[in-house]
């Protein structure tokens, strides 16, 4: 098992934890702002292309049960079809992709209200069988990540500071 | 607690206001009549159940803003680009012109004014906001509500409040600077300036122009600043009351009516 820490400079970093069958990459960080404003963004997708920097597309309602379509910059040419698997407002939320046990991922929303912030911590667990053969082409999310954590961070201070 | 004599003076105190806010709701004037006269109705039947934790404003507010969404939730949102859309419909309805030259010419209510029709504008574009931003954006930046009163009104927390008004903001911000000659060279609309030409031909549109701030601030604020300023030509007018309401209320129904076919249709 390796563990990385991604580069970068002061904004929150991301760990990726890879196993032969798994790759698990992970990041954390404190937004000064209700945990109900985060969750507002993290929960309306048509508003995702507006604030956040790394979804180019977004096609359908964040809801249980119902499947969404993105693209991010990651690898702008393809659709990433997923699954809203849970929701537990304002603390936690699950995305689903892919076909287990050949190749599937978990996306894992999660915030903690620590005072008058909040604790977002989000996480991407791919894998299966088919992991192995796939893993080399299948591009680091920690750059992806870490705009990510802190695009939601800026926006969600304005939003909790406007009167 | 209320008594029926509180509520009536309330009620007259801000029925004018709650008339124009369901007019840019739901850009009908029948319709927003009607909310106001339910609201009304509601209000006086269910005195009993006001508990005073919120004023009496922000009450009937409630209630009109709960009777429009009722109308509004199954009805689409208009496109960003509705005035394009709704010229090229009135540039082939020589009727509609007609009728507004008739306005023009014979109403006390028939002036066309460059800032009324900013305002105007603005109803028509908001009009595609999701229905809780649009809301939330006409409570606090023309009626002036707080964030907490408009969390009353449309019975969610004030975090939600924030985000749909940040975003609802945002949305039009962008729109606007991209869309709107008067604040951006490079703007893709210049209805307002054009219509001034057709109904105002002896007038100097440039110092028509030169009268409105946020025009003549255009190059030194920010697109932020200037959305206010465009928020706060809609403050000052009311649309049944001004002196184009008459004009403005035709083009209004005439929009109304384009947008329900184009939307029909699609």
């Amino acid at each position: 098992m390796t563990i990385r820490k991604a580069p970068g400079k002061s904004r929150s970093k991301s760990t990726t934890v890879k196993t032969t069958f798994t790759r698990k990459t992970s990041i954390s960080t404190k937004i000064e702002a209700d945990a109900a404003i985060v969750w507002a963004l993290l929960t309306n997708g048509s508003d995702y292309t507006r604030w956040n920097s790394t979804i180019t597309s977004f096609e359908g309602d964040i809801e249980k049960g119902q499947r969404i379509k993105l693209k991010t910059t990651l690898d702008p040419k393809r659709t990433f079809k997923l699954k809203v698997l849970s929701m537990l407002s304002d603390k936690e939320m699950k995305w689903s992709s892919g076909a287990a046990p050949f190749f599937s991922g978990l996306r894992t929303y999660t915030l903690e209200h620590q005072g008058s912030a909040t604790i977002f911590s989000m996480s991407e667990k791919i894998g299966g069988l088919m992991f192995p053969m796939a893993a080399s082409s299948i591009p680091s999310f920690d750059e992806s990540f870490e705009k990510f954590a802190e695009d939601l961070k800026t926006e969600a201070e304005i939003i909790q500071k406007q009167k | 607690m209320a008594t029926k004599t509180e509520l009536n003076q309330e009620f007259e105190n801000c029925k004018g206001q709650l008339k124009s806010y369901l007019l840019r709701l739901t850009t009908n004037v029948e319709d927003a009549e009607d909310i106001v006269q339910e609201t009304y109705l509601k209000a006086s039947t269910n005195i009993d159940s006001f508990r005073g934790n919120s004023t009496l404003k922000t009450w009937l507010f409630s209630i009109g803003s709960n009777l429009a969404k009722d109308l509004l939730r199954s009805k689409k949102r208009w496109p960003e680009n509705v005035t394009d859309i709704c010229k090229e419909a009135a540039m082939n309805n020589r009727q509609f012109f007609g009728e507004m030259m008739q306005i023009r010419s014979t109403s006390e209510q028939g002036n066309f004014e460059i800032k009324e029709h900013i305002s105007f504008c603005l109803t028509c574009v908001t009009k595609s906001l999701p229905l809780e931003q649009h809301l939330v954006l006409l409570l606090k930046e023309v009626y002036q509500f707080k964030a907490r009163e408009i969390a009353e009104i449309i019975d969610n927390t004030e975090a939600m409040v924030k985000y749909y008004l940040h975003s609802a903001r945002s949305k039009m911000i962008e729109i606007f600077d991209h869309r709107c000659a008067l604040i951006n060279k490079g703007g893709v609309c210049h209805q307002c300036t054009e219509l001034n030409g057709i109904f105002n031909p002896k007038q100097n549109a440039s110092e028509e122009l030169a009268k409105i701030q946020m025009v003549r601030d255009a190059e030194k604020k920010s697109k932020e600043e200037l959305f206010e300023l465009r928020t706060e030509i809609m403050r000052s007018l009311d649309p049944f009351e001004s002196e184009a309401a008459e004009l403005q209320l035709h083009h209004l129904k005439h929009n109304h009516r384009v947008m329900n076919e184009y939307l029909k249709k699609k």
